[in-house]
């Protein structure tokens, strides 16, 4: 609220956006990471559409499992 | 307040593209659209509003801390008994907030009223930091608007001074869904503030959070600790996740703290009622399975709990529903919240984002939408203090 105020960006731009952007859609009832799905008595609920937080359960350090890219758990959700 | 008609800018999509404000149209439909702006007076601004969000975020902060007090409004907010002691630990550290958004109705008569609060994972801050404020000045530039015209604006540098207090010098990850476009360009607009304020920034998806086994703790995808921690992710889907049986161990500090998993919830709206009964910024609002939900009469709002972007909201008017929302939220339970018609400027209905960092008010934007709802297809307009 003050007409000599400056607002400047230092990162962001077309580069560092652009590296993560993926296609956008707005509609997203449940949120980023759900969508929404009809179940089976035709009432919507949602459906994980991205692992979550410890979605990659992989990534579990220590003990001689360290390490990336070994999959095989985790994006349930 | 007034609704002004007013020409665009003839570069504005490009102007938006280069700062990477790239979702100001999706599916062909006008997200940004400054075809028209919103104008407030000064005292609109500083009383209507400004004090207004003051005293709002003072009741629920007084309300965060009778709730950890008080077993009986955590289960009312559906909050799981196991993480009651990290809201109470943070609450106690006072491990501190960055930002907020209170939704209000407001046409600029009357006092505005609380909708709701968005405590927690806010997002359209960036359009209502930068690119509203690179409007107004342009808009002055060009002639669209008179050279005395302000905007009630200063969330960007007090983002960059909240940053400076909260850890100046330390490391920051920045979690968030990254596949999507409207969370990648919150969290690179914050990571941006929080680098300009000294701390040195790391964006990771929320997925690929991992876990120390040995000496326990979250790490990178480097795998370096994880100390201090900005999510764009609700705590109440935490809770949840696989991690979420981890989070009483590890030492991380998480901004927003676990205590606003208490304010993002809409069971806070009868809550406030019940404390602070008769404010003139409050509605009436029950639990649904409160009798006195009845006194509301036949006309009301229904929210879930737990709810985004206007999902399952329903208008009740006169007994009949004149407005709904489809959408998967409801299991936790219902509030009923007074009807607040919304400001009807000419068939559209704005609602007002009242921004709070660091608990002070300082900044507005405006969401318009064609129906009571504001959902997720709603528009976002300037506005100006003339």
């Amino acid at each position: 609220m003050k007409r000599s105020r400056r607002v400047v960006l230092t990162m962001m731009g077309t580069a560092a956006v652009g590296a993560v952007s993926m296609g956008f859609s707005r509609t997203r009832p449940c949120g980023p990471g759900l969508e929404a799905v009809p179940g089976p008595d035709d009432t919507l609920y949602c459906r994980a559409i991205h692992g979550g937080f410890g979605g990659a359960m992989h990534r579990v350090h220590g003990h001689g499992h360290g390490g990336h890219g070994h999959g095989g758990h985790g994006h349930g959700g | 307040m007034q609704r002004i008609a007013c020409p665009e800018r003839d570069d504005w999509q490009a102007t938006a593209e280069q700062c990477g404000f790239d979702f100001h149209t999706v599916d062909g439909e006008r997200y940004w659209d400054e075809r028209a702006y919103y104008a407030f007076t000064l005292q609109e601004i500083e009383v209507d509003i400004e004090d207004a969000t003051a005293e709002i975020e003072a009741m629920c902060l007084d309300l965060v801390e009778c709730a950890l007090d008080d077993e009986a409004m955590l289960r009312r907010l559906k909050i799981p008994e196991p993480f009651w002691p990290l809201l109470g630990e943070s609450w106690e550290r006072d491990d501190r907030s960055l930002y907020g958004r209170l939704d209000l109705s407001f046409g600029g008569q009357g006092p505005a009223k609380l909708l709701e609060y968005n405590a927690d994972t806010p997002t359209s801050i960036f359009e209502a930091a930068v690119f509203q404020w690179t409007w107004l000045e342009q808009a002055i530039e060009r002639g669209i608007l008179p050279p005395r015209a302000d905007q009630y604006n200063s969330i960007h540098e007090r983002l960059i001074e909240r940053w400076t207090e909260i850890g100046c010098g330390r490391q920051l990850h920045l979690a968030g869904i990254t596949g999507d476009d409207e969370d990648a360009v919150t969290l690179a607009y914050l990571a941006d503030t929080a680098a300009q304020a000294g701390l040195a920034t790391t964006v990771i998806d929320i997925e690929d959070i991992g876990w120390r086994e040995d000496g326990g703790g979250f790490v990178d995808l480097d795998d370096q600790d994880m100390a201090l921690v900005f999510k764009l992710y609700p705590w109440e889907w935490m809770f949840h996740d696989v991690f979420g049986a981890r989070l009483a161990e590890a030492r991380t500090r998480w901004i927003e703290p676990p205590w606003k998993a208490i304010l993002s919830n809409k069971g806070i709206l009868p809550l406030l009622w019940e404390m602070f009964e008769g404010h003139p910024n409050l509605l009436p609002a029950f639990f649904e399975d409160d009798p006195k939900a009845a006194t509301l009469g036949p006309s009301f709002v229904r929210k879930p709990l737990f709810s985004r972007e206007g999902a399952n909201v329903s208008l009740v008017s006169g007994g009949i529903a004149v407005a709904a929302e489809g959408g998967p939220y409801g299991v936790e339970g219902f509030i009923r919240q007074a009807l607040a018609s919304l400001p009807d400027f000419g068939g559209v209905y704005p609602v007002i984002g009242s921004w709070l960092v660091a608990h002070q008010p300082c900044g507005l934007s405006i969401r318009e939408d064609a129906t009571p709802i504001t959902g997720n297809t709603s528009r976002f307009l300037p506005h100006a203090i003339l």
